[in-house]
C-alpha cells in the first residue's frame, strides 16, 4: 500500500515529507463506514442483531456474509470499470461528462450484434436486424463496441486537444449527442435476448472479475509506463510537459480514447449482465465513476490520484449502497444521506491535504 | 387481436344506425412500439364498422405539426377529430380549436394538461393508473394463498423512480392490497426505489437476499425490475417455483420470463383497446350522445394461464 505514493507523479516528490499514503485515509474511512452500519446493526431494535459483515444466521462456512462481501463489489464493479477510465482522464486535467450516455448508446448499438434467433423456441421478439445479425460470434458485438468507444473518445480528445475548448463543455456536448444515439438507435426500443456467449460476459462474478482486472493493469500502466507519467505531468504542469517534449495534444486523445474504450467495455458487460440495453442506461453514471474518483483521492485539478485510490472509492460507494438496504434506511431518505456522505468525503480529504501542505 | 376487449357501451352504439363518417387522427409518433399497437387498434376496429373512415396523420413529436394537422382537419371538415398529444401542456389551442369549430376532439392515451377545462364535446381515454398495481398485488396475494402461505408471507417491493406518479400509485395500490383482510397475512420486509431499472433492481435484489432473510414474493413496479429481481434470485440458487414474483407492463421480455415459469404476475395495458375505445367515443360524441369526460380501458391481468394470448 505504501508504494502507491510514488503515483502522484514523477515531477517533485520528496518522500520524507510525506508521512501517510493517500490511500490509507480512504481504507480508514471505508473501515469506520463499515463499523457505523456494523453499529446501527446490533443496535437498531428491528434488525434482531443481524451482522452486516459476518455471517451471524450461520449460512456460510467462513465467517464472513460472503453473500454481502460479493455484493459490495458487485455493484459498483460496472461503474467501475468507467471509473478507472474517468480517473486517467482527471489526472491528465481534463473531465469526462459523456461516459454514462456513452454507456447507454453502446449498450443499444452492441446488443443489435449479440441477438440470439430462437426465444424460449418462439422468434425474437425484439431483433433489430435481419438474419444475418443473429447468432454472431461473440468477439464481434466486443469488437463493434470497443471500436464505437474509441471513436467517441477520439473525437472528444480531438475536440479538446485541438480546438482547446473546456472538456467540460466537449464532453457535454457528446453527453447529449451520446444519449441521441442510444434514443434513436432503434427509437427508444429495448433490444433484448442475447446468444449465450454473450450473456456470459456479465454474469455471475464476471464483472468483479473484470472490474479488478483492469485495474491491476491500469494500475501498472499509470504507475510504470511512459502514457502513465506524461498523463501525471500533464495534469500538474500542461506548459512544463508542452516544453519538456511530451506531444501533448496526441497523448490527451489517447486518455480521451482509452476512458471511452473502458465506458464502452463496461457498457458490454452491463448489457450483458442484465440480458438487455435500454436507451435509458447509464443514466448519472458519469456523475458517480467521477465521484468514486474523487472520494479516492484523485483531484479534480489534476495530476494527482491513482487507481487504488479510485478502487477504494468504488468500494466507498458498494458498502454505502448495501449498508443502506441493510439497515432499510428509507427509500425517501437514501440520495439525501447519499449526498452528505459524498460531499462529507471530500471535505474530509481536502482538510487533510490542506494540513499535510502546511506541514511541509 | 385485442379488439374483443371494447367498452361494454359499445354494444349500445353499433346497434344505432349508422351514418357516413369521417375521423381525424393524429398520432404524436408513428415509430414508437406501443403507439404502433393502439394505432393498429384503431384500423382493425374501424374495419369492423361501418361507414366510418380514418385519416390518419403523423405528428412526429413536433407540437407546431400537430396543431397544424388539427386546423387542416377543422378546415376540410371532418366529423370529429382524435389526438394523440405530442406535448399535454400543449392542448388548450387544440382544445379551442376544435370548440370553436364545433368539431368533438377526443383526446387518447396521453392525459391533456387541460383536462379541468375540457370544452363541451370533449373527452379523454385512456387506462386508470390506479387499476395496474391493485390487479398485480392482488393476483400475487391470490398465489400465495393458493401456495398455501395465508398463515403468514413477506415480500419485498421494488418501486420505480420516487419522482414518478406511476411509481408512487402502483406502491400505494400494493400497500392497499396487503391492507385488506384477505391479504394482510403479507408483511412487507422492505421497500426501495431501484428506478426502473433492471440493473438497480438486479443488485437491489441482491443485497436483499445477503440480508438472509426469507421472502416469498416480489413485487415490481414495472416488469424491468421485477426481471432484474428474477435475475439476482437465479444467480443466488433461488428457485423460482418457491417465490412469486409480479411486475407491471407485460413487456416481451416479461411475457418470455412467464413462459419460462420464472415471472408470475404482470398487467397488461390494453392499448389496442384504447385505440378503437377513442373511436367508439368520437363517433358517440358526434351522434351528440352523453359521453364521460373520461372514458377508462380496463388493464388485463396476464398470468401463466393466459399468457399466450398476449405473446
Amino acid at each position: 500500500m505504501a508504494r502507491s505514493t510514488e503515483s502522484t507523479g514523477g515531477l517533485v516528490f520528496d518522500r520524507s515529507k510525506r508521512t501517510w499514503p493517500n490511500e490509507l485515509n480512504i481504507l480508514i474511512a471505508l473501515i469506520v463506514i463499515i463499523a457505523i452500519f456494523e453499529i446501527l446493526g446490533q443496535t437498531l431494535p428491528y434488525m434482531n442483531e443481524q451482522s452486516f459483515l459476518f455471517d451471524s444466521r450461520d449460512r456460510f462456512d467462513s465467517i464472513f456474509n460472503e453473500a454481502r462481501l460479493r455484493i459490495i463489489i458487485l455493484q459498483v464493479a460496472i461503474i467501475g470499470i468507467i471509473a478507472l477510465g474517468v480517473t486517467q482522464v482527471i489526472i491528465s486535467g481534463g473531465i469526462d461528462l459523456s461516459s454514462g450516455p456513452l454507456v447507454g448508446a453502446t449498450a443499444m448499438i452492441v446488443m443489435s450484434f449479440a441477438q440470439t434467433e430462437l426465444v424460449n423456441g418462439g422468434p425474437n421478439p425484439k431483433a433489430v436486424f435481419g438474419q444475418w445479425a443473429f447468432d454472431l460470434p461473440v468477439l464481434l458485438p466486443i469488437i463493434v463496441g470497443l471500436a464505437f468507444g474509441a471513436l467517441i473518445g477520439a473525437i472528444n480528445g480531438s475536440l479538446i486537444a485541438f480546438t482547446r475548448i473546456p472538456p467540460f463543455i466537449a464532453t457535454l456536448g457528446m453527453f447529449l449527442i451520446c444519449r441521441g444515439i442510444a434514443q434513436a438507435w432503434t427509437r427508444g426500443k429495448p433490444v433484448s435476448f442475447p446468444t449465450e456467449g454473450y450473456a456470459g460476459l456479465g454474469s455471475g462474478m464476471m464483472p468483479v472479475f473484470w472490474f479488478l482486472g483492469l485495474a491491476v493493469l491500469f494500475h501498472f500502466i499509470l504507475k510504470y509506463t511512459v502514457y502513465g507519467k506524461h498523463t501525471y505531468a500533464i495534469g500538474s504542469n500542461e506548459d512544463a510537459a508542452r516544453m519538456s517534449g511530451i506531444n501533448v495534444q496526441k497523448h490527451k486523445i489517447m486518455v480521451y480514447m482509452i476512458a471511452s474504450m473502458l465506458a464502452a467495455f463496461a457498457a458490454i458487460i452491463l448489457s450483458s449482465k442484465n440480458l438487455t440495453a435500454q436507451s435509458g442506461m447509464g443514466i448519472f453514471y458519469e456523475l458517480y465513476a467521477i465521484a468514486m474518483a474523487v472520494i479516492g483521492g484523485v483531484s479534480l485539478t489534476g495530476g494527482r490520484g491513482s487507481i487504488i485510490g479510485t478502487v477504494l472509492g468504488a468500494m466507498v460507494f458498494g458498502v454505502i449502497q448495501s449498508g443502506f438496504t441493510y439497515v432499510k434506511l428509507d427509500a425517501y431518505y437514501q440520495l439525501m444521506a447519499m449526498g452528505f456522505i459524498i460531499i462529507g468525503a471530500v471535505v474530509l480529504d481536502k482538510v487533510r491535504q490542506e494540513r499535510a501542505a502546511s506541514r511541509r | 387481436m385485442k379488439k374483443t376487449l371494447i367498452v361494454a357501451a359499445v354494444a349500445t352504439l353499433l346497434s344505432g344506425p349508422t351514418l357516413a363518417e369521417t375521423l381525424g387522427v393524429s398520432i404524436a409518433n408513428f415509430d414508437d412500439n406501443g403507439l404502433t399497437i393502439m394505432r393498429t387498434g384503431m384500423t382493425d376496429h374501424v374495419g369492423t364498422l361501418d361507414g366510418v373512415e380514418l385519416q390518419m396523420e403523423d405528428a412526429q413529436e413536433d407540437v407546431a405539426k400537430q396543431l397544424d394537422q388539427i386546423n387542416n382537419f377543422i378546415a376540410s371538415g371532418v366529423d370529429a377529430i382524435i389526438v394523440n398529444a405530442v406535448d399535454t401542456d400543449a392542448t388548450e389551442a387544440m382544445s379551442q380549436a376544435a370548440a370553436s369549430a364545433g368539431i368533438p376532439l377526443v383526446y387518447v392515451n396521453r392525459q391533456p394538461g387541460n383536462m379541468a377545462t375540457l370544452p363541451e364535446g370533449q373527452a379523454f381515454v385512456a387506462s386508470n393508473e390506479i387499476e395496474s398495481g391493485t390487479l398485480a398485488a392482488f393476483r400475487m396475494c391470490q398465489d400465495l394463498r393458493a401456495q398455501g402461505k395465508s398463515g403468514g408471507a413477506s415480500a419485498y417491493m421494488l418501486m420505480g423512480r420516487l419522482s414518478n406518479q406511476a411509481a408512487v400509485q402502483r406502491s400505494k395500490d400494493f400497500h392497499d392490497v396487503i391492507g385488506m383482510d384477505m391479504c394482510n397475512f403479507i408483511t412487507l420486509i422492505d421497500e426501495q426505489s431501484a428506478n426502473w431499472s433492471r440493473d438497480e433492481a438486479q443488485n437491489m435484489m441482491t443485497n436483499w437476499i445477503a440480508s438472509g432473510e426469507p421472502f416469498d414474493a416480489v413485487f415490481g413496479n414495472n416488469d424491468e425490475m421485477a426481471i432484474g429481481a428474477i435475475q439476482a434470485m437465479k444467480a443466488s440458487g433461488i428457485s423460482m417455483d418457491d417465490v412469486v414474483v409480479g411486475g407491471v407492463d407485460a413487456t416481451p421480455d416479461a411475457l418470455v420470463a412467464m413462459q419460462a415459469g420464472e415471472m408470475d404476475v404482470t398487467v397488461f395495458q390494453d392499448l389496442a383497446g384504447q385505440g378503437a375505445g377513442s373511436i367508439d367515443t368520437a363517433i358517440k360524441l358526434v351522434k351528440g350522445e352523453d359521453v364521460d369526460k373520461t372514458v377508462f380501458i380496463p388493464f388485463k391481468l396476464v398470468t401463466p394461464e393466459t399468457v399466450e394470448d398476449f405473446l
